[in-house]
């Protein structure tokens, strides 16, 4: 009986997830406008359907918020426009049913938190008065998202990955008959039975690929209100344009994607955006836009976040990155200047958030972005205002790699950051035998050796070659023993000891069942180049 | 496996560095042969990288180091014992390095002496207790104090300077 409880417990937990976000994605679109029939309809609908699967597991305190909830969306319905405050108060209401959900999973006779039995007085309360809720909850305090993993998935999908396994069985058989016949039989036989096996396993990763993959819009949904709370709170107004909700990605990518994008979104409100008055002085529209936009490009997905505000300060980054000791000639061109602010360290300054009106969390959207073997660019958007784009790989899954090989180690290289590789000449600039600068036809290339860097030891042999990569802001080489060749290799997580390892950033398992390591390019060059002590004193200085 | 009569419980045995060592065997995964161990740059010099289990990237530790003795050197009895432990408070399976693996033994609870305090090459907390192993004793370890996510990596501060001077020996590709 228990576990039927504990399954029907978790079944409602996804549900509500799903129906609250919708309700919430709802609730924003109404805002300002009169209400559409359609939309009260479906917030309604969400909450009913919430109180009816609460009572069925006899969660008394979230059928309370619910009841109290659709007893106020009633009063809504074809009057007129609905005020900004009824809007938060209902916003108000979705975060208490959600807090009252995850108090009642708990235990299920809690009564509702203080802050939650507030909501429903207010909610309650005559339409009139209400009017004076406090603005925005801010929609960061939101719970984290704690909600099972869970992907729904077309049957169509799994059937046509079933008929593959079934196919694969009967192939398998053959294989197995093949075998067992040997040598009478010759080869022939046995290599095409193989070879049908092999392909029809090709095809089932490609399925298992495919069923993983969701599309991007709920997640930026999920913003319209993040936008809303958050103007309201600074005094300003605006919209969120959204764009390519449709196209697809693997729902690890998306997971991983949840914090950059609140990061950013929040600073192209925060900072990016100005204030009405501002906007109308400079001849804008006083409602700003943010637009969230996603598309493929080339094997890769591409998700920007633009706002029409007033754009980066290009002195006062540069300022900043003086004072910081940053080399100065690494910041000729536009484009490298506002990278800098994607530097860790520069964004946590208050005064370069408050003269350029950019920088906080950019570093950490960086960091996270980094660690999916993605690149964050920050520019200019043409006509005004910034352009955050991140370019991420379409799966986290697999990995297109270059394999080299130091000594007896092997370790696997991003394709994506691969450029060329060269022989490593014998008249090369030595520094100190840990690296040095190269010249790639006429221009320095700064080069480290893997060996070094990751204290390996073991004698250099006497050829060497190097393996161009470009990380953002640059070009460098990195010298190994040898050069194995690309491969697709599957990635695998290092696991929690590893965590906060720098310059590697997980493993994949080789074709001899081996481990290798991946190197995270950008921070193997960084520290490299910074002469920073050396990725090999991991524990502490990474924190 | 538990014997509810006398509360007894098996315990698998192994040798690291010439010390027999004594784990509940109900935290053994599996044994399995030795076999390549792909080293992490920027890991304390006790963690002596990471296998491929099954699919599975599983750390490798190298316990003698852990325990202040020499790294362990590959013989043909050397073998991973991949056990369950925890890392921040989510299980983490873990191999461990034995030179070989002896016997499994049922241990009542009298059976178990408390560690001494003097005598025994490695400090204290690491043990829960000791056994009495024909002429012998075998050292009754604490996975989760060995083990810990902390204590593996907290070693790094301890042994950074001697890792960095080992690091820099020709000797040390020879290594595990």
């Amino acid at each position: 009986m228990e576990t039927d409880r504990e399954a029907l417990t978790r079944e409602f937990l996804a549900e509500s997830t799903d129906l609250l976000r919708d309700m919430e994605e709802a609730l924003v679109t109404m805002e300002g406008a009169l209400p559409e029939t359609a939309a009260v309809d479906a917030v309604f609908r969400g909450a009913h359907t919430l109180k009816g699967n609460a009572g069925i597991l006899a969660f008394d305190a979230v059928v309370e918020l619910a009841h109290a909830f659709e007893g106020r969306l009633e009063g809504l319905r074809g009057r007129h426009p609905v005020d900004s405050g009824t809007v938060t108060l209902l916003l108000r209401g979705v975060d208490a049913l959600r807090d009252a959900i995850s108090c009642a999973q708990v235990d299920r006779t809690a009564a509702l938190p203080p802050s939650t039995a507030q909501v429903l007085q207010q909610l309650r309360a005559a339409p009139g008065a209400a009017t004076r809720a406090p603005t925005g909850a801010p929609a960061d305090a939101a719970p984290p998202d704690e909600r099972a993993r869970t992907l729904r998935v077309d049957v169509a999908r799994l059937d046509e990955m079933l008929n593959v396994v079934g196919e694969i069985a009967v192939a398998r058989g053959r294989l197995t008959q093949a075998l067992s016949a040997g040598a009478a039989h010759g080869g022939d036989e046995l290599l095409e039975a193989y070879g049908d096996t092999e392909r029809l396993w090709s095809s089932l990763q490609e399925l298992v690929m495919q069923v993983r993959l969701v599309p991007v819009g709920p997640l930026f949904r999920q913003h319209r209100r993040t936008v809303r709370d958050l103007a309201l709170r600074l005094g300003k107004r605006a919209r969120l344009v959204l764009e390519g909700e449709d196209v697809e990605l693997d729902t690890a990518v998306l997971d991983h994607l949840r914090d950059p994008l609140v990061h950013m979104v929040r600073n192209a409100v925060d900072h990016g955006l100005e204030p009405p008055e501002a906007r109308v002085q400079a001849g804008k529209d006083p409602v700003g836009t943010v637009t969230l936009r996603a598309r493929h490009d080339a094997g890769s997905l591409v998700i920007q976040v633009e706002d029409d505000g007033r754009g980066l300060d290009r002195a006062a980054i540069l300022q900043r990155a003086r004072e910081r000791g940053l080399p100065p000639e690494a910041a000729t061109h536009d484009a490298d200047v506002y990278q800098l602010v994607l530097e860790s360290g520069f964004s946590t300054a208050p005064n370069i958030t408050d003269v350029s009106g950019r920088g906080v969390g950019l570093d950490v959207v960086r960091r996270n972005i980094e660690a999916l073997r993605g690149t964050v660019t920050l520019d200019l958007r043409p006509g005004g205002g910034t352009r955050v784009t991140l370019r991420l790989p379409l799966t986290l899954a697999i990995i297109d790699g270059f394999r080299v090989a130091v000594g007896e180690h092997t370790f696997v290289i991003p394709m994506g950051s691969v450029v060329e590789c060269l022989s490593l000449p014998g008249t090369r600039q030595a520094n100190g035998g840990s690296g040095g600068v190269l010249n790639l036809r006429g221009e320095a290339l700064p080069y480290l050796q893997l060996r070094n860097a990751f204290h390996l030891g073991g004698p250099s042999p006497t050829r060497e070659s190097v393996v161009v990569v470009r990380y953002h802001g640059g070009r460098a080489g990195i010298a190994v023993d040898e050069l194995l060749g690309q491969a697709q290799t599957v990635i695998k997580p290092l696991g929690p000891l590893f965590q906060h390892l720098p310059s590697i950033s997980g493993s994949a398992i080789l074709g001899n069942g081996r481990v290798a390591l991946i190197v995270d390019v950008a921070a193997l060059v960084r520290d490299a180049l910074r002469g920073d002590a050396a990725p090999h004193m991991a524990g502490g200085e990474t924190a | 496996m538990l014997n509810q009569t006398d509360g007894a419980a098996q315990y698998l045995t192994f040798f690291v560095a010439g010390e027999e060592y004594a784990i509940a065997i109900l935290r053994v995964e599996e044994i399995i042969q030795y076999r390549p161990i792909t080293r992490v740059p920027g890991t304390p010099a006790c963690i002596s990288g990471v296998i491929n289990l099954r699919g599975h990237v599983v750390p490798v530790v190298d316990l003698a180091v852990k325990l202040g003795q020499p790294p362990s050197l590959v013989a043909r009895r050397t073998c991973i014992v991949v056990v369950q432990a925890r890392a921040e408070d989510r299980p983490l399976l873990l191999g461990i390095i034995a030179d070989s693996v002896h016997q499994v033994v049922d241990l009542r609870p009298e059976d178990i002496e408390p560690p001494p305090p003097f005598g025994v090459r490695i400090r204290l907390e690491y043990l829960t207790g000791m056994v009495r192993m024909d002429a012998k004793f075998a050292l009754l370890l604490d996975i989760d104090r060995v083990l810990g996510t902390e204590e593996l990596l907290g070693t790094a501060t301890l042994t950074a300077a001697e890792a960095a001077t080992a690091h820099a020996a020709p000797s040390d590709v020879s290594r595990l």
